[in-house]
């Protein structure tokens, strides 16, 4: 059942992907978006990770896609004009990429007997749980991140604004 | 983990707190009190306080001794973090000066505090030795660089090169953190330690090598080594001159300090060998290949180079393949003399684009339009002379004996194995000569043209910053022993 559930959500997840990179209004993209985020979510439910699935949910797909969409429609963009893109890109990058992928999952499926066990949703189920972990374990982590938040803000309103 | 000493961590962070504090005010000050002066005035109160900022961590720095580790290798305070921590803020006071005069934009306290909080991530880089913090904290500098990139808005020049920057920058994220995902699934800790605990055994795992290779392509983006320098050239001449100052040197020292780290003391047991017929597989030889790639790229292509920050983007490339060939050595007395070579090209680049800065009201970036230089700037082009000379390493300047001590410990490391790559540093540094003389052939040889003949005027402070700086460059290299000794008793 789990394993159903992982390849239907995970093949969503994958499609929804592609299909953002494929669009060309960014309201579709960002409705792809939508689907990656909540099949994500659905992923992080299959390995027990209800609080994470749940704040997935809640912040990605619901505030933040909020957002996209709002500033797209703010903006009015329309829709964007292809380049056809170096023959380079054509030449390199698609055989590279797909020789990597290969590689990777080759050294992945051959050896996947080396990997540890992660255990996420043993001792990570309550509320409490989580808090111990992300005030505590995790401080400083956290509080970094909290400054890395705040120059996110800094620079988008010292870039956005005018200069006059 | 039952008690959690917060009183332990508050200490620890003392010097970051102090910087950042600092930052929010300078960003304060300047969008209350200061809102309505001119420009200049802005800048320079603003300048004051972030110098007061670094300056009040490096004294709790140099307060500071002992050893301590905290939170699992989460924070780690020794003599030699607090040695990079202090030079990283006294990085950031001259970043801080070489901007002071400059014109790019109207936003000084967010540019200023952008630099402090920047140097705070280094701080914290430095001061780690677990995955999960080194990521945060790279990601924090790379995101406080882009915007630093990006932040002179009357330039096309600078949005594009900070997209640039960001979305190669990105990309070498995701290798990153990809290595790291598969560095704990193998050994179940992101505590470089205990991951190399782990790793223990001499048989190298398959995944182990393609964590390896992830991990060398995302630290490799951030040193700006080739093939993984695309972002770089774009970004040094786009970028307004002190963020490029600022990005050359300071994000350079923490990491390549960092890059170090990770190598030597994480995956210590994978080492494997670069000997030229006495191969064996681990990082070292990646690491080997990466270096002599940007050795010859980086040398090569600054020859060709028209515009003098495109020239320095290159050399810096070919500087971050000799600074690896310390890395590749991994031997206790290479990492210092990395650290050596680190800290010395930091000063003599950011002196180079500090230089730059000064011209950049003349409209000066391409090699032409140096003809005659000195003439019109006797002093900058003096500053000029010695932090080139430097750069390309010649004797008595401490660039030659950053390469010396490097290309000796790399020779000596492991019985020669290393000779190739040592003879191949030699050879392409005796290229890189050509590169730095053609820029000095300008400056003193070529005559200026008809309509620039008049003397260039540039602000004292400016001045003053710039020969403090070719001083020290001129001491270290008449008497390396002060710097290289405070780096060995920081080791021991």
């Amino acid at each position: 059942m789990h394993l159903v559930l992982f390849f239907i959500f995970g093949a969503l997840c994958v499609a929804g992907a592609l299909n953002l990179l494929l669009q060309r209004h960014p309201i579709n993209s960002a409705l792809s978006l939508i689907v990656v985020m909540t099949s994500l979510a659905v992923l992080y439910l299959l390995l027990g990770a209800e609080f994470l699935a749940a704040a997935q949910v809640i912040v990605y797909s619901g505030a933040i896609m909020v957002l996209f969409t709002f500033v797209i429609m703010l903006l009015n963009a329309g829709s964007e004009e292809r380049t056809h893109g170096s023959k380079m890109a054509y030449l390199f990058g698609f055989p590279g990429v797909a020789a990597l992928l290969g590689l990777l999952a080759f050294v992945f499926l051959s050896r996947s007997s080396s990997f540890g066990q992660a255990q996420l949703g043993e001792y990570l189920v309550t509320t409490a749980d989580l808090s111990k972990v992300l005030f505590r374990d995790l401080l400083l982590p956290f509080e970094v991140t909290s400054v890395l938040i705040l120059i996110a803000i800094l620079g988008a309103v010292a870039l956005a604004r005018k200069e006059h | 983990m039952s008690g959690v000493s917060y009183f332990a961590l508050l200490r620890l962070t003392l010097p970051q707190i102090a910087l950042a504090l600092g930052a929010f005010l300078t960003l304060t000050l300047d969008l209350t009190v200061l809102r309505r002066r001119a420009q200049s005035t802005r800048f320079l109160a603003g300048a004051l306080t972030a110098c007061c900022g670094c300056v009040a961590a490096m004294l709790l720095l140099a307060c500071a001794s002992g050893q301590q580790t905290l939170f699992d290798g989460m924070m780690v305070a020794n003599p030699l973090t607090r040695l990079i921590q202090m030079a990283l803020a006294a990085f950031a006071i001259l970043a801080v000066l070489l901007s002071v005069s400059s014109q790019f934009t109207r936003h000084v306290g967010e540019y200023l505090s952008l630099i402090l909080f920047a140097t705070v991530a280094m701080m914290f880089l430095a001061g780690t030795q677990n995955l999960l913090l080194i990521f945060i904290s790279l990601e924090f500098l790379s995101l406080s660089l882009y915007i630093l990139t990006g932040f002179s808005k009357r330039s096309r020049a600078s949005a594009e090169a900070a997209l640039k920057y960001f979305l190669f920058g990105g990309m070498s994220a995701g290798f990153l953190l990809f290595g790291m995902s598969l560095l704990y699934g193998l050994t179940g800790s992101i505590n470089l330690m205990q991951i190399a605990a782990a790793l223990g055994g001499p048989a190298l795992d398959p995944l182990l090598l393609a964590a390896i290779v992830m991990v060398v392509i995302g630290f490799g983006f951030k040193v700006a080594a080739a093939p993984f320098h695309l972002w770089a050239p774009d970004a040094y001449q786009g970028a307004p001159t002190p963020s490029a100052a600022f990005i050359a040197s300071s994000s350079k020292i923490a990491s390549f300090f960092i890059f170090a780290q990770v190598m030597m003391l994480g995956l210590a047991g994978a080492a494997g060998s670069a000997g030229w017929q006495s191969y064996s597989s681990g990082w070292v030889m990646v690491i080997a290949i990466v270096a002599a790639v940007s050795m010859l790229l980086g040398n090569l292509a600054a020859i060709a180079q028209t515009s003098v920050r495109r020239l320095l983007a290159y050399s810096a490339i070919g500087h971050a393949g000799y600074m690896l060939l310390g890395l590749a050595a991994h031997t206790q007395q290479s990492l210092e003399a990395l650290i050596y070579y680190v800290l010395t090209y930091a000063l003599a680049a950011m002196g180079a684009f500090g230089v730059l800065g000064a011209l950049e009201a003349e409209g000066v970036d391409e090699l032409k339009s140096l003809g005659g230089l000195s003439r019109r700037a006797p002093v900058l082009s003096f500053c000029m002379f010695v932090f080139l000379l430097s750069l390309a390493g010649i004797p008595p300047l401490a660039g030659f004996f950053g390469k010396f001590y490097v290309f000796v410990e790399a020779f000596r490391a492991g019985s020669g194995e290393l000779l190739w790559l040592v003879l191949l540093a030699i050879a392409t540094s005796a290229v890189s000569l050509y590169y730095y003389l053609r820029v000095l052939k300008q400056i003193y040889v070529v005559q200026p043209e008809a309509d620039a003949a008049e003397a260039i005027h540039t602000p004292l402070l400016h001045r003053a910053v710039l020969c403090v700086m070719a001083a020290l460059v001129v001491l270290l290299g008449c008497a390396p022993h002060l710097l290289l000794q405070w780096i060995g008793q920081a080791m021991r």
